[in-house]
């Protein structure tokens, strides 16, 4: 591994004065106060469309012809699944963004996009495997879709561990960076799994495409959620994107003076 | 409510169970995500207090010292 990381380690650091705004926009101390003038307004907004949704979908809307109540594990399967898959893409272009501007910021934000996903990648399983018992009479089938969703969530567990494989920081994130780029080819599988394989796992509910495959009175609560796991994603990712920046900064004047002054006022 | 009463919308026709174990862990886990963050920001910023605190500790130890050497 001690070639990669050397290869890793010797990036050009040529800043022009053109960029600069870019660097400040990346500034941890730019992002840490702005976030958390943020973070009330979008944790509210979270919680309110998720009640909303889920409300709506667990008691309001109608059952399904075919798989009767169970199918309203949907509004929170779909949702998960969903956000597993975009949290991987934001994850990796994170980490694209710091391997090619250095930017301090961005591989702060892919650090803390690795247990968010992980764990809803686990939610998307759980909930599948719960959903499956009644629909298919089996908790667990080794078909496409199931499976490249395992193959995702051991992606994300290997973002997370090679954080803790290196010894600096840089070097960590940079081939974080890289695994998490090399696995963005697994989410176009998850995706199409369920179309180039026979699976037992149903074709896509929604697509971008076309018109949705359920009635509206099941369609608008799906919507819902998954408006409010996004919303909800925005809440967790600035959450621990900010204690990353406290993790590393926490020597810094800026940081000092945040805290002198929470301790003052 | 699509349902007739509260014991039928926890029942749902006896696929209650997995359904609200799917919502219980689902909650569960989204909660964590949020609480956790919480709970190590202000052990995070606990630590930095305390950092700030030693240091002035330190000047004001120094500042002694060195009054005391001047007035011998």
């Amino acid at each position: 591994m001690n070639w990669l990381s050397n290869k890793l380690s010797a990036g050009p650091s040529n800043e022009s004065p053109s960029w600069q705004w870019f660097y400040r926009l990346g500034s941890p101390r730019w992002f840490y106060l702005r976030s958390g003038q943020w973070l009330p307004w979008l944790s509210l907004a979270a919680l309110l469309v998720l009640a909303t949704g889920l409300v709506w979908g667990l008691a309001f809307a109608p059952e399904d012809a075919k798989q009767g109540n169970s199918f309203r594990i949907i509004y929170i399967h779909v949702p998960a699944a969903f956000l597993a898959q975009s949290g991987y893409f934001i994850m990796a272009i994170a980490g694209a963004i710091g391997l090619i501007w250095k930017m301090k910021i961005s591989y702060m934000v892919m650090k803390a996009a690795a247990p968010i996903g992980a764990l809803l990648t686990f939610v998307a399983l759980f909930t599948g495997a719960v959903w499956g018992k009644p629909t298919w009479g089996a908790y667990w089938v080794w078909d496409a879709r199931i499976t490249s969703m395992l193959i995702l969530l051991f992606l994300y567990a290997g973002v997370m561990a090679l954080q803790y494989a290196y010894h600096s920081v840089d070097a960590a994130s940079k081939a974080s960076a890289i695994l998490a780029l090399v696995g963005t080819v697994n989410i176009p599988i998850i995706n199409k799994s369920v179309d180039w394989w026979y699976t037992l796992h149903q074709p896509a509910t929604i697509k971008l495409t076309s018109a949705p495959s359920m009635h509206m009175d099941m369609f608008m609560p799906l919507l819902v959620m998954i408006v409010g796991f996004y919303l909800f994603y925005a809440v967790a990712l600035i959450l621990h994107t900010r204690n990353e920046i406290l993790r590393r900064e926490r020597k810094t004047s800026w940081v000092r003076e945040l805290v002198t002054a929470k301790a003052g006022g | 409510m699509y349902f007739d009463n509260f014991a039928a919308l926890i029942n749902m026709d006896g696929h209650g169970v997995y359904v609200w174990t799917s919502v219980a862990v689902t909650l569960a886990t989204m909660l964590w995500l949020v609480i956790a963050p919480l709970i190590s920001q202000r052990g995070l910023l606990k630590e930095v207090s305390r950092d700030i605190q030693r240091q002035q500790d330190r000047e004001l130890a120094a500042k002694k010292t060195s009054n005391h050497e001047e007035s011998h």
